[in-house]
Formats: structure tokens, C-alpha cells, sequence
């Protein structure tokens, strides 16, 4: 998914942090990757097995 | 007995026990050999020399006046700078926490030190365990003592645990995985190192990458210093509300080099496919050496194994952006390039992305733990590459280019997001003399035959006899 800069400063903003175009730059290739990637759990779906939310095994 | 700095825990505690040595004769030897080979190795942050051969006069006492001694009594052990270490600088390989003493020390070092383990010093790590390589700009790079001349990486972010194991800097340390850290540089520096089920060894006083990944494990030389030293630090802790309230039971008795009739499982597709040529070959002979000494070897595929990066980093992502939020606010700007860029990335996650990740999670526990109904173990590569060097940014493996971080990740990384045991051992080198790693994966709390199997793969080969040549 294109992401530019503008977008990741408000998104980071809403996360809590003052980030700038020059400290996210360098990282929105790799944004971009992640949630396309991110993407592909979708296909999980409603009917998928709940989360693991309690992670001792036994 | 051969050079002390060679010998295994094991050894080192039967010769103890025995007083064919003395616990400062043993101290000694390792802190002389940190100090002649670590200005060039760097796997230490902190050496506790004063300490430890204090410590090592204190178990000389006790046994010259009969006192009951534990397991590892007068036995030099190093710890992962991210155990908390009453009284010593805890860095978490950072400058954040340069100058952070804890007031306790953590469960497991505790416990450590109670079966009679005197710790020599904190290890170099990738800053905040976020990281596979096992860099770190603030303390210096560990060298992989198997070629330190071309500054290869050790791997991580375990990196001082695998190089000091590795360079006999200590027969035995601590390190933490939450994406392969302990497995990944047990392979690249060819030692053995086991991270075991979720809640087997507590986390209480461990600096956290990312909490419902993270565990603790052992990293020494054999399968055997594994089993004594997980046999001293596991078991239900309070103060770790995900440990298991399950018996912790006697692995070194396990150990009996039979496996005549275990089921292993080798794990073909995903994991074979990434491997280089080399590396399967490795762990296929290994398979083969399995077989010839009674296991009943098959093939299993798992399908769901792409689809855990993704997953795995949702949730690693968020959980390392939540720890560090507030430093991530105030002191960016002391944190090394790569973990800075790591924890901004962890912003982008949102709450659906993290919960499709567990969901996923429950899905590839279940394939797991069925290809492990009709098998005892689960075998794969460790890593699809030997040990890269420090600064190379993309490896070939199977199935193309790579980048180098996600290719060392990418077959450990599946017994994090479910929670198995599993140990790396080494199964081979490559034609330019590095050490190959294999993971033997194991039911759920069922470390026991994990390191039955492989104690018995080390009763057969000598890989794991090998060390690298140093000045």
C-alpha cells in the first residue's frame, strides 16, 4: 500500500509520538512492506480459531 | 583433565566435587582467558573479576569443610547483559541503561547461583535483544570466534553468550529468545543452546523485547551442560505469572543415549527449501545419523510457516513499542540506528493487525502440536546460512535473495510464536570452515527428549567437540 510521510507523522502522532518526516522517511519502505504483508492475515477471517491470548501452553 | 577452559560444566562440577581441582584454579583459568582473548572478541560488557574468584574462595571453603554443595558448585558461568544482577550494571546492551544496578538478582540467576554457579561477567548482546545479527554500537561488535579476523557476526542477539561459549570464555551461559536469539547464535558460533517451552524458566528480572515471545534458555557445549543448567533454573516462579506450575523432572538422568524407536519428523518445504545447499545437506546426514542409531525418520511439511513473519511481527513489533514508548519519546536518540528504526515501525501496527496475529498463533500451535501427535521431535536448520559478514545486508538462500535479519530469523522464529522447545545444535561447517546448526523441536514441556535426542546425536559426532582456533 503507498504510504507517504504525511500519513505515518499523523499516524505516529495519534500512536503518541512527535516524529518528523526525516526520522520516518528512512523507515516507509519498510512500512510499506510490513503492512502489506500485515495484509495477508486477513484471509483469517471471523471463522478463524480465537487469539492466543493466554500463552501458557499447559 | 584437558585445558580448563575446554571442559564442560559437567566436568568442571564432577572435578570439583571430587577436589581434583579447586573452584578458583577454574575461575581463574576462565577470567586469564577472557583477558588475553576478549579485547579482541568483545562478548563481555562487564567482567566481574573481583567477584567471582571471591565467590570461588567461598566454594573452596565449603567443600574443604564438608559443606553440602548443588549442582554446580564452583562451576564459572556469564550471563546475557538483560538479567538483572544485584549490585552489577544490567545494560540490556544499551546506553540508556549504561549505569542501571538492580537491587536483586533475576529468578533464574538466583537460582544459578544457589545450585553454586558463580557468574564471571555480563555478555554483549544486540541492543535490547532487538536484533539477530548481534550488533551493537555502543559496547562494540562480538566477533564470531570462527572467523573473527573478517569480523563475521556471531548472531543474536545472544552474541557475547555464543562467542564466550564458543572462544571457552565460559563453559555455560544465559541468553533470551524471542525470534531465535539463543538458537541463532548457538549456530553461527557452533555451540548448543536451548530455548525452552513458554513458561518453563521464569522471565522475572529480564529485561522484556517482547513478552508473550520471550523466554530463557541455556547456551554451553553440549546437550548435556544444557540439561544441568536448565535442570537448576527451571520450575514454577511466582513472581512470573506465565511459568508452569508442572514438576521440573530430572533431564540429566534423561539423558540416555537411546533412541531406538523415536519418531522424528524432518521438516521438508519451508524450512529444507530456505536452507542453502550445504546447510540441508547437513542437517539431512544428520537425519540420516538419527536413523542409523534407531530413530524412525520421516517427512512433514507445515503450511501455515509463511505467514508467521507477518504474524510474529505484529506482535513483536507492538509489544517492543509498548516497553519502549517512553524512551522512545524522550531519548530516541540513544538508541542505536537499527532499534530505533525497528521500535518506529511497531507505531504502524494497529490493534486488528495484532489480534490477527494471535490468531494465527492458535492456528500454527495446533499444526505443531499435531505433526508432533505422531512424532517425538521435529528437525530443520537453525539457520538457511552460515554465519554473514558484519555490515553484508542481503545472503543468498534456497529460494532467492534475502535480506540478512529476516533469513536468520526465519526458521526459529515459528517455535517462538508457539511456544515448543527447541535446541540448536551443530550438525556440520561449510566449505569455508563455519559451523552448521540444526533445531530438534519437542512437544510442549517435553525438554527431555529434545535433549535426549540430542545428546545422543552428540554421543555419535564430533561436531560439537570442535573449536575454533584462536590465538
Amino acid at each position: 500500500m503507498p504510504l507517504n510521510v504525511d500519513d505515518m507523522i499523523r499516524a505516529a502522532r495519534l500512536a503518541g509520538f512527535e516524529w518528523s518526516a526525516s526520522e520516518l522517511e528512512p523507515i516507509r519502505p519498510a512500512v510499506e512492506r510490513a503492512l502489506e504483508s500485515l495484509a495477508r492475515l486477513e484471509r483469517l477471517g471471523p471463522e478463524a480459531p480465537e487469539p492466543a491470548t493466554l500463552y501458557r501452553v499447559v | 583433565m584437558a585445558e580448563l577452559h575446554w571442559a564442560s560444566a559437567g566436568e568442571l562440577a564432577r572435578q570439583i566435587a571430587t577436589k581434583a581441582v579447586s573452584p578458583v584454579e577454574v575461575v581463574t583459568a576462565h577470567l586469564d582467558r577472557i583477558a588475553r582473548l576478549d579485547p579482541t572478541l568483545r562478548a563481555f560488557i562487564t567482567v566481574c573479576g573481583d567477584a567471582a574468584v571471591e565467590a570461588a574462595r567461598a566454594a573452596e571453603t565449603a567443600l574443604a569443610a564438608g559443606r553440602a554443595v548443588g549442582p554446580l558448585h564452583g562451576v564459572p558461568l556469564a550471563l546475557k547483559d538483560l538479567f538483572a544482577t544485584a549490585g552489577v550494571r544490567t545494560t540490556g546492551g544499551s546506553r540508556i541503561l549504561a549505569d542501571s544496578v538492580p537491587a536483586e538478582d533475576a529468578t533464574v540467576v538466583a537460582r544459578l547461583r544457589a545450585a553454586g554457579g558463580i557468574v564471571l561477567g555480563k555478555l554483549n548482546m544486540h541492543e535490547f535483544a532487538y536484533g539477530p545479527e548481534g550488533l551493537n554500537e555502543h559496547y562494540g561488535l562480538a566477533r564470531n570466534p570462527w572467523d573473527a579476523a573478517a569480523a563475521r557476526i556471531p548472531g543474536g542477539s545472544s552474541s557475547g553468550s555464543g562467542v564466550a561459549v564458543a572462544a571457552g570464555l565460559t563453559p555455560a551461559a544465559l541468553g533470551s529468545d524471542t525470534g531465535g536469539s539463543i538458537r541463532i547464535p548457538a549456530a553461527l558460533c557452533g555451540i548448543t543452546g536451548l530455548k525452552p517451552t513458554y513458561g518453563r524458566a521464569s522471565r522475572a528480572g529480564v529485561l522484556p523485547l517482547a513478552w508473550s515471545m520471550d523466554h530463557v534458555g541455556p547456551m554451553c557445549r553440549t546437550a548435556a551442560d544444557c540439561a544441568l543448567l536448565l535442570g537448576a533454573m527451571a520450575g514454577y516462579d511466582p513472581a512470573d505469572a506465565s511459568t508452569s506450575v508442572l514438576p521440573v523432572p530430572d533431564y540429566a538422568a534423561a539423558l540416555t543415549g537411546d533412541v531406538t524407536g523415536l519418531r522424528v519428523g524432518l521438516l521438508r518445504g519451508f524450512f529444507l527449501q530456505s536452507a542453502a545447499p550445504e546447510v540441508a545437506a547437513a542437517v539431512e546426514r544428520a537425519a540420516k545419523t538419527l536413523e542409523g542409531l534407531g530413530a524412525v525418520v520421516d517427512e512433514v511439511t507445515l503450511a501455515h510457516m509463511a505467514d508467521v513473519g507477518p504474524a510474529a511481527f505484529a506482535i513483536v513489533a507492538s509489544e517492543a513499542l509498548a516497553y519502549h514508548a517512553e524512551w522512545m519519546r524522550t531519548r530516541a536518540a540513544d538508541y542505536q540506528a537499527d532499534v530505533r528504526e525497528r521500535l518506529r515501525m511497531g507505531a504502524f501496527v494497529s490493534g486488528v493487525h495484532y489480534v490477527r496475529g494471535q490468531q494465527l498463533r492458535a492456528v500454527v500451535r495446533g499444526e505443531v502440536d499435531g505433526a508432533l501427535a505422531r512424532r517425538d521431535v521435529l528437525l530443520a536448520p537453525t539457520t538457511p546460512l552460515a554465519a554473514p559478514l558484519a555490515g553484508e545486508l542481503q545472503a543468498r538462500v534456497g529460494d532467492g535473495l534475502s535480506d540478512v535479519r529476516s533469513a536468520l530469523l526465519r526458521l526459529t522464529r515459528p517455535f517462538n510464536f508457539t511456544g515448543h522447545p527447541a535446541c540448536s545444535l551443530p550438525c556440520g561447517f561449510t566449505g569455508g570452515g563455519l559451523p552448521i546448526g540444526m533445531q530438534i523441536v519437542g512437544r510442549p514441556f517435553d525438554e527431555a527428549t529434545v535433549l535426549r535426542t540430542a545428546d545422543a546425536y552428540q554421543r555419535a559426532t564430533d561436531w560439537h567437540a570442535r573449536h575454533p582456533a584462536l590465538a
